[in-house]
């Protein structure tokens, strides 16, 4: 099973679903054109609500991560722009990186950093920032 | 005119002799859903349930199942057409056979579904010649799904579906109806106090405690919404009321103020900022955490 | 498909009275040699009292086959192990049966209404069956020792055991609506027959009216004219018991 969506962690689970996608992506389970499990068989399979699973595809549809064929199903977005967040996932795991070695110098632990990344994160979204955009944001700060 | 409610309540009342076992319950269902309905044990899930199939007759207040009156015995009868009911105990006639119990019920739905009747039969692995009483839990729970799930019914109601199960089974369960309502047209209402079940599968989900919803609405949005703001302070934290709209919950330990927001985090943030703490944490809320900071407050 | 239920429900109690009941009036009639032997041993004045006078009234009637049959049977059984059976027949079986299964029913598209006329009907078709097959037992098995006994007796007795009879267990399924255990129900109204029967017992000359004058078919057989104002009022008691009963069952909350 490529997802796994965790419903007790009080994170959305289309949200976790989203990023799980995304991250197939990344690392190239999934790749440009290849389709995804259908809406219902993966409500079936993970056992949770369908509407939970249209909902994570409608709003990738809407990032343009995947493309939503009318009665063929769905599918990962040409070449384009999953390269382009690829390549800067790959920067921002770079700044990350460095950061984290930082503040590792700094004799900062990584529950610590974890918690004054979450904080950051909830302070920022949480301003006047467009729902799509703001959930996207939200899902990275929950990762792990 | 459809009802885009398949249940709607307004300020349901039951009371027995002196109790108050439902005490002005306002929540709505809407169609397609899987409305998971929370609540410890006595919190008068139940009674709400048989109100909704007319087993039980409200005190005062409205109960609605497909627009029509579930107090009324006519419009009763129609709903028990078309909705269906597991009891918490999956009740069922003991000195019936599996295949018995299946005709049974048959007779007494026209759209009955026979493809779904052989699946689930097959699926469940059910023996057919075993009376009902031989049963196990598990496959008595079964039974009772089957008789459910087969009769072409709009909308299904559960009364702690998955009770004394073990994981296995219980998934099995989920899945079931998870595919039922796949297959469209179809609302699930199931009562439970496993938080973890209407976790996964629910959309919705209200939270009834002392025969009162206290918690309403789309679960993601309760997730959303829902935050924990820690602060920290040098010295011992400060006895402080927030103005924020949402706060619903403030306790001081030591040096640790905990705010349970159910909306407006940021705004607390701020508040919290401007008294000066050595740390400000914004944490997610699981529906386990709102469940009993939820029922704990009423009382 | 509730009829099918219901008989389920009460299958064993209907069996086994059909046996018992067909049994006795088996064995009534293969007893008769016997007892024709014996007349002659019963005390002419001795016993006193109303024990006594039944005593030999039995024997009187005795003499004649046709009496012989109605004293030691159709005033016996149908109003003795006829009504716990009539009793038996009434109780239980709509919510709170034995074989669980009470929130199913009331969750199936029927109405509170049909439930009971179900019920009822099902076990009144059982207490007629059980009245006429046994008392048909007789006519069939008296050649055996010699004697006839009308059909038409038979089925006029039997119908007079079924209208009073239903009186029985129309009650004890009003009370079956009112009490939500098996017990209660069951006892009361035996407890009620048994107080009648005893009041019937001290209060000769009022027992005209008993119900279990009507059951016995006391008058038919005595006048051969049939009991109308008994059986009317037998089963118009019933009828309302039955009214009462879905009444009842209708406002109730489970």
């Amino acid at each position: 099973m490529l997802f796994r969506p965790n419903p007790s962690l009080g994170v959305p689970i289309y949200l976790q679903l989203m990023e799980q996608v995304k991250h197939a992506i990344e690392t190239g389970a999934l790749r440009p054109g290849e389709q995804l499990p259908g809406i219902r068989p993966l409500a079936e399979e993970l056992v949770i609500n369908p509407n939970t699973v249209a909902k994570a595809y409608r709003e990738l549809e809407h990032e343009g991560v995947i493309e939503l064929r009318h009665g063929a199903g769905a599918f990962v977005s040409a070449a384009g722009r999953a390269k382009k967040g690829t390549d800067t996932l790959r920067a921002a795991q770079t700044i990350v990186a460095a950061a984290v070695e930082r503040l590792h110098a700094r004799g900062v632990t990584d529950e610590e950093i974890r918690r004054l990344f979450e904080a950051e994160l909830a302070g920022l979204t949480k301003a006047a920032v467009p729902a799509g955009a703001r959930n996207a944001k939200e899902k990275e700060g929950h990762r792990g | 005119m459809a009802d885009p409610h398949v249940i709607e309540t307004v300020d349901l009342c039951k009371r027995y002799g002196t109790t108050d076992a439902v005490r002005g319950l306002t929540l709505q269902v809407p169609a397609g859903s899987i409305y998971g309905f929370l609540g410890r044990n006595g919190a008068g899930k139940t009674t709400t349930i048989k109100m909704l199939f007319g087993m039980t007759r409200p005190t005062s207040g409205a109960v609605r199942v497909f627009g029509l009156a579930a107090d009324e015995s006519h419009s009763s009868v129609e709903i028990r057409r078309r909705a269906a009911f597991v009891s918490e105990d999956k009740d069922l006639y003991d000195h019936m056979t599996v295949e018995e119990m299946i005709r049974f019920t048959a007779a007494f739905f026209p759209r009955w579904r026979r493809d779904l009747e052989e699946r689930y039969l097959r699926a469940f692995d059910l023996p057919a010649g075993r009376k009902v009483k031989a049963l196990s839990r598990g496959m008595r729970t079964k039974l009772a799904l089957l008789v459910t799930l087969a009769r072409g019914a709009e909308l299904l109601v559960l009364d702690e579906p998955t009770s004394g199960l073990d994981p296995a089974m219980t998934e099995e369960v989920l899945q079931a109806l998870v595919q039922h309502v796949a297959g469209g047209d179809t609302t699930v209402f199931f009562s439970s106090h496993q938080i973890a079940e209407v976790d996964q599968i629910a959309d919705r989900v209200a939270i009834i405690d002392r025969g009162r919803a206290i918690v309403a609405g789309a679960l993601d949005d309760l997730r959303e919404r829902y935050r924990r703001v820690q602060i920290v302070f040098d010295g011992s934290a400060p006895d402080v009321t927030f103005r924020s709209p949402g706060v619903e919950r403030i306790e001081r330990n030591g040096r640790v103020l905990s705010v349970l927001s159910s909306g407006g985090a940021e705004r607390v943030v701020e508040e919290a900022r401007a008294l000066g703490p050595v740390a400000v944490d914004v944490l997610p809320v699981t529906l386990k955490e709102i469940f009993l900071e939820s029922v704990v407050t009423e009382s | 498909m509730l009829w099918y239920k219901f008989w389920l429900d009460t299958r064993w109690r209907f069996l086994i009275g059909l046996l018992l009941l067909g049994g006795s009036a088996f064995t009534i009639v293969l007893a008769y040699p016997r007892i024709m032997q014996l007349m002659p041993m019963v005390p002419q004045a001795d016993t006193g009292g109303e024990l006594g006078r039944r005593i030999r009234e039995a024997a009187e009637l005795s003499r004649d086959y046709r009496g012989y049959i109605w004293s030691q049977w159709f005033r016996q059984q149908p109003t003795q192990l006829g009504t716990l059976f009539a009793v038996l027949l009434g109780t239980g079986g709509l919510v709170s049966s034995a074989g669980g299964g009470g929130l199913f029913t009331l969750s199936l598209p029927v109405s509170r209404h049909r439930l009971v006329a179900i019920r009822a009907a099902t076990g009144l078709a059982e207490l007629l069956a059980i009245a006429v097959v046994s008392s048909l037992v007789i006519p069939m098995v008296s050649p055996a020792v010699g004697h006839t006994y009308s059909v038409g007796s038979a089925i006029v007795h039997a119908l007079c055991w079924f209208v009073a009879g239903a009186v029985f267990l129309s009650l004890a399924l009003l009370l079956s609506t009112v009490f939500s255990d098996v017990w209660r129900p069951l006892l009361l109204t035996c407890a009620i027959a048994f107080a009648l029967a005893c009041f019937d017992f001290v209060f000769r000359d009022v027992n005209h009216y008993s119900v279990f004058h009507v059951m016995s078919g006391e008058t038919y057989f005595r006048t051969g004219a049939l009991p109308w104002f008994g059986l009317f009022a037998s089963a118009a008691i019933a009828a309302a018991a039955l009214y009462g009963a879905a009444v009842n069952f209708s406002a109730r909350d489970f």
